[in-house]
């Protein structure tokens, strides 16, 4: 019988005609109109995915039950997953067509999306708006910008974050200093205060005075941006297109990076990892740490309590002050029904309602106008100083190609704190990566 | 027959190098354990503190009621157990195929399946998730089993180790007049004891094991596995150890259930030497 | 590569009386068809459409685009790309080649009498059984400066190292949860393999006055080689995909030094959405492990029939 032989044959054939079968589709190119606004009778379903954070996971569980009593005809299917996890899992989505209705992602993802089409601009009669302008209008000014593309708006951001810098008042006053009073103001300053503040017992680091974060190149993007920038220097043109990272005023910001390291840290000895940034700070393992408003409730909730100060972002001029924001945001997903898209946007319209929630409940800074003005934000600890450091901040850079430039920053700085490598040669290095990068 | 002093020589050498074994085998899991009973301030003491004191009764059920585990974990146990049953069922059967029978092109055929074994799944995962899309399989337990329910792996090792028993068994089991398939369970399958049990277990781990995959088919919490609970609750508020270890143990305890299940197929070994345990 | 030949079965009669040969050779067919069809349809398939996909540009969601193999001879120039074949292949040889040594060190071992033997022998294969994400959480938990790992070196009066948070200690961090891992599960399979080999030819060689080392070299080794050859081809196949304990524990660093090739993949395709790229390292990846399984089984095919 001929079947034996065929068998193989046959199934080389079928597999090479499903293979080309499944070639990935490309996704449908919609175009929105915006519809006037009367929401919808009908039954609606819409997908949410977020990334898990405790807070702020809690409150947008309330909106959701909330909303479902404004609105019973529309049920919410909410998705969660790590940070980490949200991005891969929400880009294999998109590229098989699938989704959520609204997603949530960093800022500088958006680039990224937005090149790819899968973004809907936001939808101006639920917003009650004319014009993009008048939404941005209710911003801070640049509180947008992250979202706005071609004169569009598309990702209205939740958090609005700058990185500032906390201290432990404990450990400050073990060391005779007076965490008001002393509290650096410049990077120079910040050095001083060093031996005071750390304490090497042999060969062993007790306690750290400060630390740069190695757990994340984001993070130490993050820092080395604003550094840069301090100097008068710029890590990223703004179209995009070309990279500085080997201009004399990033080289520069790297070695106050290893200079500050040197003085004040133990890179080699640290608990904070991808999920955990923190750690160090929350165990009194260092007595100055940089990161953000949100991270105020994690410190409330450790050993630390109430008993911290936190002061505005180390200067190089503190005449001419440059910090970082950096946010995550929802938009709403291109590939669905329009109706679908309607109540997408109505939602994040419903759940950014309130900013002096998001605040008391996560401890989100919305980058809108009127926050400092709430109950909430006067009772926020050091709310005045997080806020200024939004509105001196440039947002973190924007790219597609954001992580490879991180990552390519990554390296060199950890190439210069761990290996020893130059500076100037550890960023000549970043900048052949990424120029090879963008090139393409 | 060796004689008493190089028995004894034997012995000091092994039985220490095998305390030692033990111990390095042992000690993550001890250092696990210890850690879920430990309060979080003695959670970093330097110099490390060996024994929890005071002990932290707490950690397990806080964590426990953080999430949902114990859905990820019925989710987790009813994929793995799916799925290495269908390993150890379709990898024999396609191992003693491949190995005992001589047909037009098993070569080609065995080394179709060696090679898919060769390609990380981040590559293969996107293609795969759109056949499985087409299926409808995504958010359902057949999208979380069905691509897994055979790999290259168990077919390779089932085949290795059929390999080495002799033919004549079989031929002779023929010559009596058994089916081909009477053969396969009570002649074949008995001799392969060893073999299915390290299968088994390798199986049920890499399946206990599978992030990326539920992570992209899942979006409902209900189907949510074991590693992703982990996971979430890694990322939710900073890192509670204590609760974290806690999470971790439980997490293995299925594990140590199947090994110590399969055990006594360690135990018995094959008849066919006469070899004694 | 006399094992993988094939024999053309003879052609059967005309009507359904199939010969002997025929009806053996259908029934192998038979049984392997359900793996075939899993294999096919949910591997097979889409490791073809990655080959595809490797000749493109593909970010995921807009249409690919072909463009011949710019990918690969981007990648042979790509000095990241060639770091993390290098801390791949260190990976591989220092995690595999102790694991064979000392997987089948224990194996004879384990395979005298000994008392209490289950319960060593089970205390010995617990690293199998952790969980690679678990595994991930409690190693680096005890990597830590002043971890387990650390206070046992002190022990030894050795200076404590700073394991995952130096750019030369890290890789050998991980390559030891690796070999810590694997050799357990190999040594059963050698076990296993062990336990196959008569008892009468050690009978045999000893009487006529062999040295354990020639047992070993002439009895033990050559019988041993299909467990071997799958020892050694798992191994390395398994050790080249290792992805959840870098992932989770460095995530590549410090300075790019745990950067092992399937974990730079997973960061090319998901996190610089550069799937083509990502496919196309896959494919070299493929035809390295490709290369090497080919050239162990023909070092190996004598010995299986």
């Amino acid at each position: 019988m001929k079947c034996p032989r065929l068998l193989p044959a046959v199934a080389i054939i079928v597999t090479m005609i499903v293979a080309l079968g499944a070639a990935p589709q490309p996704a449908k190119a919609a175009q929105p109109t915006n519809p006037t606004f009367a929401f919808p009778a009908e039954n609606i379903t819409i997908e949410v995915w977020w990334h898990e954070y405790g807070p702020f996971t809690a409150y947008v569980k309330e909106l959701i039950e909330a909303y479902k009593k404004v609105h019973p005809n529309v049920t919410i299917n909410p998705t969660i997953a790590s940070s980490t996890d949200m991005n891969q899992k929400l880009t294999v989505a998109l590229a098989a067509g699938t989704g959520p209705d609204i997603m949530d992602a960093d800022a500088s993802y958006y680039v990224a999306y937005y090149a790819k089409g899968v973004l809907e601009p936001v939808n101006l009669s639920v917003f009650g708006v004319k014009s993009y302008q008048e939404l941005a209008a209710r911003y801070v000014s640049s509180g947008l910008a992250s979202g706005t593309f071609d004169g569009k708006i598309y990702t209205l951001p939740y958090q609005g974050n700058s990185m500032s810098l906390f201290i432990n008042n404990k450990l400050f006053a073990a060391a005779g200093l007076n965490p008001r009073k002393d509290a650096p103001k410049t990077w120079k300053d910040l050095m001083l205060l060093c031996p005071k503040l750390k304490k090497v017992e042999g060969n062993r680091t007790v306690r750290k005075a400060f630390e740069f974060p190695y757990h994340s190149p984001r993070w130490q993007l993050q820092d080395l941006q604003p550094m840069t920038e301090q100097f008068g220097g710029k890590i990223l043109s703004d179209d995009g297109k070309t990279a500085h990272l080997n201009s004399p005023e990033t080289v520069k910001a790297l070695t106050l990076w290893r200079d500050v390291t040197k003085a004040c840290g133990d890179p080699k000895n640290t608990k904070n990892t991808a999920s955990d940034p923190n750690q160090d700070f929350l165990d009194g393992f260092t007595a100055m740490w940089i990161t953000g408003p949100w991270a105020t409730p994690q410190v409330q909730a450790s050993p630390i309590k109430n008993d911290f100060t936190v002061v505005g972002l180390p200067q190089v001029n503190p005449a001419k002050p440059h910090t970082m924001v950096y946010g995550w945001a929802w938009a709403v997903n291109k590939n669905k029904p329009e109706v679908q898209k309607l109540v997408a946007w109505d939602f994040v319209k419903f759940m950014l309602a309130k900013p002096d929630e998001w605040l008391a409940k996560a401890g989100f800074v919305q980058p809108v106008k009127g926050v400092n003005e709430t109950e909430v934000a006067k009772k926020f600890p050091f709310f005045a100083v997080h806020m200024k450091d939004v509105q001196t901040a440039t947002w973190y850079i924007r790219s597609e190609n954001v992580n490879e430039i991180a990552q390519a920053v990554g390296r060199a700085v950890d190439s210069v704190v761990y290996d020893g490598a130059d500076p100037k040669a550890a960023l000549d290095a970043a900048q052949a990566d990424v120029d090879r990068i963008l090139k393409k | 027959m060796l004689s008493r002093s190089s028995r004894l020589r034997h012995a000091f050498i092994t039985y220490p190098l095998l305390f030692l074994i033990g111990f390095i085998g042992l000690l993550p899991y001890y250092w696990m354990v210890s850690c879920s009973f430990k309060t979080k301030e003695n959670m970093f003491l330097v110099p490390l503190q060996w024994i929890p004191n005071p002990v932290n009764w707490r950690a397990y059920g806080e964590a426990w009621r953080a999430q949902d585990f114990t859905r990820y974990l019925l989710n987790s146990s009813l994929v793995a157990i799916a799925i290495t049953l269908g390993n150890l069922l379709l990898a024999s059967l396609a191992g003693y195929s491949l190995s005992k029978f001589r047909y037009f092109g098993r070569g080609i055929l065995f080394l179709l399946i060696l090679s898919t074994m060769m390609l990380p799944l981040e590559v293969t995962m996107v293609p795969l998730f759109l056949i499985v899309k087409k299926l409808n399989w995504p958010n359902t337990y057949e999208g979380l089993i069905v691509p897994f329910l055979v790999e290259g792996f168990g077919v390779f090792l089932m085949r290795q180790y059929l390999l080495s028993i002799p033919n004549e068994l079989i031929e002779a089991a023929r010559i009596d007049g058994a089916s081909e398939l009477r053969i396969y369970a009570q002649i074949v399958m008995p001799l392969c004891k060893p073999a299915l049990a390290a299968l088994g277990v390798f199986t049920f781990r890499e399946a206990w094991d599978m992030y990326i995959w539920p992570l992209i088919i899942v979006t409902k919490d209900s189907l949510r596995t074991l590693p992703l609970g982990i996971s979430l609750f890694m990322s939710s508020f900073g890192t509670a150890w204590d609760q974290l270890m806690a999470v971790a143990a439980i997490g293995t305890l299925p594990m140590i259930l199947l090994f110590f299940f399969l055990q006594r197929s360690f135990i018995q070994g094959i008849a066919i030497t006469g070899l004694k345990e | 590569m006399r094992a993988l030949a094939s024999t053309q079965p003879r052609p059967a009669r005309k009507r359904l009386r199939l010969n002997v040969t025929a009806k053996q050779a259908l029934f192998g067919y038979a049984i392997l068809l359900p793996t075939l069809a899993i294999i096919i349809v949910f591997r097979f398939l889409p490791m073809l459409q990655a080959f595809y996909i490797s000749l493109h540009e593909y970010d995921l969601i807009r249409p690919p685009k072909f463009i011949g193999f710019d990918n690969f001879i981007d990648l042979v120039r790509d000095p990241l790309f060639l770091n993390s074949a290098r801390v791949s292949i260190t990976y591989v040889v220092f995690s595999c080649v102790p694991v064979w040594v000392l997987s089948l060190a224990l194996a004879m071992l384990f395979n005298r009498q000994i008392i209490a033997k289950n319960l060593f022998r089970s205390a010995a294969f617990m690293p199998v059984v952790m969980p690679a994400v678990v595994n991930a959480v409690v190693w680096t938990f005890m990597y830590h400066q002043d971890g387990v790992v650390n206070t046992i070196l002190g022990w030894f009066s050795l200076d404590p190292i700073p394991w995952l948070r130096s750019s030369k200690w890290a890789l050998w961090a991980i390559i030891i949860i690796g070999i810590w891992r694997a050799t357990p599960y190999y040594m059963v399979i050698f076990l296993a393999g062990l336990q196959a080999i008569p008892h009468e030819y050690y009978e045999a060689a000893q009487i006529d006055g062999a040295s354990p080392w020639r047992r070993f070299r002439h009895i033990t080794l050559p019988l041993l080689k299909p467990t071997t050859l799958l020892v050694m081809v798992m191994s390395v196949i398994v050790a080249m995909k290792v992805f959840a304990v870098p992932l989770i524990m460095t995530g590549g660093g410090p300075a790019d030094s745990t950067r092992v090739l399937p974990l730079f993949i997973y960061q090319t395709a998901f996190e610089f959405f550069k799937m083509g790229r990502a496919a196309a390292m896959s494919v070299l990846l493929f035809a390295a492990v490709m290369v090497f399984t080919l050239f162990q089984i023909r070092l190996f095919s004598h010995g299986e029939e």
